[in-house]
């Protein structure tokens, strides 16, 4: 069968067949609490309104998968330091421009002269890198294993190339530690994940087999149109249902159980693993990120300019760490939609789309729950 | 969602840069020797360059999955029902 990728998985009926499938399968009485990892399944899901089409039993809880939502404050501190105390051109993707520092962001930053841009690739920052050959360009990487092969394969073509003005500010993190740290959280009560699809196409399904075996929770890899995450969601509650527990593949048009070994070779020789580094209100985890390998040292943006690298705690009324840990929805924040909106956000989950604050603000959940009321 | 003058990504349909999303594109013309590929997106609106290290063997015509400007796989227009 020919499958175009697109309509056929935004299919109408097939949705309402799907959402009458999870109505039988759902207990009555029993509350289930799935959480969608990945920020881009949030996303879909206030797009399509998903959320309306699930029984009021089944509550989808948004995890910690947007790379920006959980950057602390102390990062975008020290990539605005490393920005502004050194004649450079210093390159983020567009999201990140906008996450509040202690004082400012990258692009209030920009207004006051430095010379910051944004870029839709690593790729477009060693472009900039080679039109500017008298200036030190820094790209400031972040994301999960999803985007680590790109930055990975930009370092190796710089050192391939002999572009001795490149570097690189490492920010990359890694999907199954935070996981781990929120399964070990005692506050969380979950009965599933939906695992997250673009991260798996790199490092496959079976890095997530742990949460069925230590943990006793089910995984479903999904997709990331409507279809997708419905089927999901069945597939879920079929493996709860009948008291079965183990990572399936929805996705597996795209994902290989084993991942893209390409991209995980280019990650290993690139990158190591930090000792632990800091996730916006979830703190500490040890081995969560990723840094310069000492082959590609010479390419490290904290090695050839150093950061100031001070901690800075999260403001006190933000409650970002709770919504990233599925603590509260978005909107029972104290300073959701009033002080913290995505034109002034306080928190970084108002800052990415992909953020459950700035999800549940764009897409009219707030109006929506506040009728309810 | 901001102003307009200040760049950033479009808040309405999602980031393709930053998060977990991968865009669906499709190969238009291949530099084998660099591992680089023109492609554009499916209505044509947009046309980039993408590595294809990751992907490899890559054909003209082909359909890649694309992550801030990386194919990290293939989305190829065949799959069983």
């Amino acid at each position: 069968m020919t499958m175009k990728y697109m309509d056929e998985f935004r299919d109408a009926e097939l949705g309402r067949a799907l959402a009458g499938k999870i109505l039988d399968a759902v207990e009555p009485g029993r509350h289930y609490k799935v959480m969608e990892v990945c920020g881009g399944h949030t996303h879909s899901i206030y797009k399509y309104g998903i959320d309306d089409l699930l029984p009021e039993n089944v509550e989808l809880v948004h995890g910690p998968g947007c790379p920006v939502c959980v950057i602390p404050m102390g990062r975008v501190d020290d990539g605005i330091a490393m920005a502004t105390e050194n004649d450079i051109v210093f390159t983020c993707f567009g999201d990140m421009m906008r996450v509040p520092g202690s004082e400012k962001t990258l692009t209030e930053a920009k207004a006051d002269g430095a010379d910051i841009r944004m870029v839709y690739s690593p790729l477009d920052a060693l472009r900039l890198a080679k039109q500017n050959p008298d200036r030190e360009v820094v790209f400031f990487a972040i994301g999960f294993e999803t985007t680590a092969p790109s930055t990975a394969l930009t370092l190796k073509r710089a050192r391939a190339e002999g572009v001795t003005n490149f570097s690189c500010m490492c920010n990359h993190v890694t999907i199954v530690p935070p996981l781990r740290a929120l399964l070990d959280s005692p506050d969380l009560r979950l009965d599933g994940f939906i695992g997250p699809g673009h991260v798996s196409t790199v490092v496959g399904a079976r890095p997530f087999e742990f949460i069925p075996k230590d943990y006793g929770k089910p995984v479903v890899v999904a997709g990331f149109e409507p279809l997708d995450i419905l089927h999901a969601i069945r597939m879920i509650l079929g493996q709860l249902g009948e008291g079965r527990c183990e990572v399936e593949n929805q996705y597996s048009r795209v994902v290989p159980y084993d991942g893209n070994p390409a991209a995980l070779k280019v990650m290993s020789e690139v990158f190591e693993l930090r000792p632990h580094f800091e996730w916006r209100g979830l703190g500490f985890i040890s081995q969560s990120a990723l840094r310069l390998s000492d082959a590609y040292a010479e390419l490290d943006a904290e090695k050839r300019f150093g950061v100031p690298g001070v901690r800075v705690a999260d403001p006190k009324a933000c409650q970002c760490g709770e919504v990233l840990k599925g603590v509260i929805k978005p909107y029972e924040c104290k300073v959701f939609g009033t002080a913290c909106t995505p034109e002034h956000a306080i928190g970084t989950c108002m800052v990415s789309p992909e953020g459950a604050c700035a999800a549940y603000y764009n897409y009219g959940r707030f109006a929506r729950e506040k009728e309810l009321v | 969602m901001t102003d307009g003058l200040i760049p950033s990504c479009d808040h309405t349909t999602g980031c393709i840069t930053c998060g977990d999303e991968a865009v669906r594109m499709r190969v238009i013309r291949i530099d084998i020797e660099r591992e680089l590929a023109l492609c554009a997106t499916e209505d044509g609106a947009e046309r980039s360059t993408v590595e294809i290290a990751l992907v490899q063997p890559v054909s003209e015509g082909d359909h890649l999955l694309v992550h801030a400007g990386t194919a990290i796989a293939h989305a190829g227009s065949q799959v069983a029902a």
